[in-house]
């Protein structure tokens, strides 16, 4: 890492030391981990298919607040409350609470380590400079607890908005706990404009016994973005995570879902779907690690990719020794819709445990001409049976999402996706 | 090439992969004409079958193909779908991911704008695809799952049946649309070719034996050998092959 990089990073730590004086060691340990590896390179197995260059040869500073207030684009589903961040930082007078408030407790990052010092012993300091950086020079985020036996029906959305942010960073860092029994579905979104910034978000979320937490992302960065974000989940006892992860913006894309089932009968369901267009590239990682006997797991990912888009999925499954009677399957699906189109695919398994069910399938191809000329051979325009194929195949990662107008909005953006694929080419051919 | 011409094939010559299988074929269909070509594997059957729907990677080297006075080998196969074409598949594809009632309503409403048409309205559509799927036997479950996704053989060849009856084309050509059907499922698909019969219809029935002719009577029957119609006749011909086989007939 060049001089100048890191020290603008350090004179970033600087300006926020003694901030949130509980969090000042946390961020001088992760700090220190930082200048110590840098950002990862191509080199590291972890990251063969991420092209970070962008963040070794830039410097980021931390984002402003928005000069004038970036609008901030409607719901997409009824919600039990709306939480919105503009350039990463917690904004009160857009938010909406809802009755969220009377059932669960919702404070902003900093007034939680505040009042409870000892809670930043809590923070995750990550696996990479990454996850170091944001430890470092994190800056707010979302405190969100839901007391055992509460269920939240509808949606809590958690929208971060990027405007008039070139060149700067912003490190978000939300906590998540739900106790036995209780119930959240989380709908994370991310907009921006065309400016060359960075989000570089954590969500930590511990699920309890018995607690079911959705967690639904939906990332729209500007086309100039980069997005990193990594999820660390537990689960407990007959406890649930499910996420799907919906990647459509930004430049260079990452997401990183890292489960931990802890307890006999914990269940993970991680699934996404990533849309690259060209020049775009999206990046999606998940790590499950069965610790105890009769825990499940099952991860599908779908990917589309046109010229020059990039996709990559990295599915990783551990079952430890102890961890008997697992059961955890894998399928990763990648559809190129043009000869340059990429997709890398890296399963990997290590299994510890004799009495376990395991499966993982990886395939990446072209659309079936066969299902095509069906299609058209019912009168069925080109354009309308390609639109159709690719939605079929991205839906088999969309099913577990939860709430059917949830799911409408993100099918509805999946075809819009393909439409504007279809009208660039169409005016290209004119 | 009459007034009332449905489908005119002159000196048609087709390769597929450099390799020539349909070798000047001739073929003139009239409107409320049922016509069946009868051959063995290999004849070019099923390959004039997908070039008059307009598949691809069939390559028209020589003829025409006339289309009720409408010359459609420039035509995009959804274009000649437009115009009144049917082409049921001798192995229908499956779709996951798409349900039936969707394709079938995207289908019919891709022809209806293709003639200019207002789509149709779901509830109408509804009561369409019910009524033409209860005279096929099929049930309203298979009209929800995913196009021909763990259909039984006939299910498929039903399946076909009923896209055939809501689209309601002017020429049907099927190919092999008796394969792999229980005697119940050939009669009710016969029932359905039937049902399409009409004088401002048209269709070409592809078949390898005689049985579905039992049950759906042709106007005309042609051999086919080698990428070429040999002969042609009465329905009493299909019989005589059936008796004394291709090589003595032709």
């Amino acid at each position: 890492m060049s001089d100048i990089l890191s020290d603008t990073y350090r004179n970033q730590l600087s300006a926020l030391t003694g901030m949130i004086p509980s969090l000042d060691d946390v961020r001088t340990r992760a700090f220190k981990k930082f200048a110590e590896t840098g950002f990862p390179s191509a080199r590291s197995e972890d990251w063969r298919y991420s092209d970070l260059k962008t963040l070794r040869k830039n410097i980021f500073e931390q984002a402003a607040k928005p000069h004038s207030d970036a609008t901030i684009p409607a719901t997409i589903c009824k919600t039990a409350a709306r939480l919105v961040f503009t350039n990463g930082q917690y904004r009160e007078d857009l938010s909406d609470l809802g009755d969220l408030w009377q059932a669960a407790s919702i404070r902003p990052l900093a007034n939680h380590l505040m009042a409870n010092p000892d809670r930043a012993s809590d923070l995750v300091h990550g696996n990479d400079g990454i996850a170091a950086l944001n430890t470092a020079l994190m800056r707010d985020g979302l405190v969100l607890n839901i007391p055992a036996g509460v269920e939240i029906d509808e949606p809590v959305e958690i929208i971060n908005v990027m405007s008039g942010a070139a060149e700067a960073a912003t490190h978000t860092r939300h906590l998540i706990e739900l106790g036995e029994g209780a119930k959240l579905t989380v709908l994370e979104r991310f907009i921006g404009d065309d400016s060359a910034y960075w989000v570089n978000t954590i969500m930590q979320a511990r699920v309890t016994e018995g607690a079911v937490l959705k967690h639904i992302r939906l990332q729209e960065e500007g086309s100039n973005a980069v997005h990193t974000a990594k999820t660390f989940v537990s689960v407990g006892a007959e406890g649930r995570y499910d996420t799907c992860n919906i990647s459509l913006g930004g430049l260079v894309a990452r997401f990183e879902a890292h489960v931990r089932l802890l307890v006999d009968e914990a269940t993970a369901n991680i699934d996404g779907v990533a849309l690259a267009a060209t020049g775009q590239s999206h990046d999606m990682v998940a790590h499950v690690d069965h610790r105890m006997p009769n825990t499940t797991s099952d991860q599908i990912f779908r990917t589309v990719a046109e010229a020059r888009g990039k996709t990559a999925f990295q599915g990783k499954i551990v079952v430890a020794k102890d961890a008997q009677k697992t059961i955890a399957d894998q399928s990763f699906k990648a559809l190129l819709l043009d000869r340059t189109a990429e997709a890398n695919a890296k399963p990997e398994l290590e299994i510890f445990a004799d009495d376990v069910k395991c499966s993982h399938g990886a395939t990446i191809g072209e659309l079936d001409a066969k299902a095509l000329f069906y299609l058209t051979s019912r009168g069925i325009d080109p354009v309308t049976a390609r639109q159709m194929l690719v939605e079929a195949f991205t839906d088999h990662a969309l099913l577990r999402i939860p709430g059917e107008d949830l799911g409408d909005a993100v099918r509805d953006r999946i075809s819009a996706w393909m439409q504007a694929r279809v009208n660039s080419a169409t005016e290209s051919a004119a | 090439m009459s007034v009332n011409s449905m489908l005119s094939v002159k000196d048609l010559r087709v390769s597929v992969d450099n390799k020539e299988i349909l070798k000047g074929l001739d073929l003139e269909i009239n409107a409320g004409e049922v016509h069946a070509i009868m051959g063995l594997n290999g004849a070019g059957k099923s390959t004039l079958a997908n070039t008059i729907a307009g598949r691809d990677d069939y390559e028209v080297t020589e003829g025409t193909i006339t289309f009720a006075g409408k010359d459609i080998l420039e035509l995009e196969p959804h274009e000649r779908v437009g115009e009144g074409l049917f082409l049921g598949f001798q192995y229908p594809v499956e779709i996951p991911g798409v349900s039936n009632l969707n394709f079938m309503r995207t289908a019919l409403n891709g022809v209806r704008r293709y003639r200019g048409e207002e789509d149709i309205s779901a509830a109408d559509f509804m009561k369409l695809v019910r009524a033409k799927a209860a005279d096929l036997k099929m049930s309203a479950d298979m009209l929800k799952r995913f196009v021909n996704v763990g259909f039984s053989g006939g299910e498929k060849k039903r399946n076909e049946m009923v896209q055939m009856a809501v689209l309601d084309p002017k020429l049907a050509v099927l190919d092999e649309t008796d394969s792999g059907l229980d005697i119940d499922a050939l009669k009710t698909v016969a029932e359905g070719i039937n049902a399409q019969r009409s004088n401002d219809t048209a269709i070409l029935l592809i078949t390898h034996y005689q049985r579905l002719l039992d049950y759906v009577q042709p106007d005309v029957v042609h051999v086919m050998i080698d990428g070429k119609i040999v002969k042609s006749g009465g329905k009493e011909l299909a019989a005589e092959l059936e008796e004394k086989g291709y090589a003595d007939v032709a």
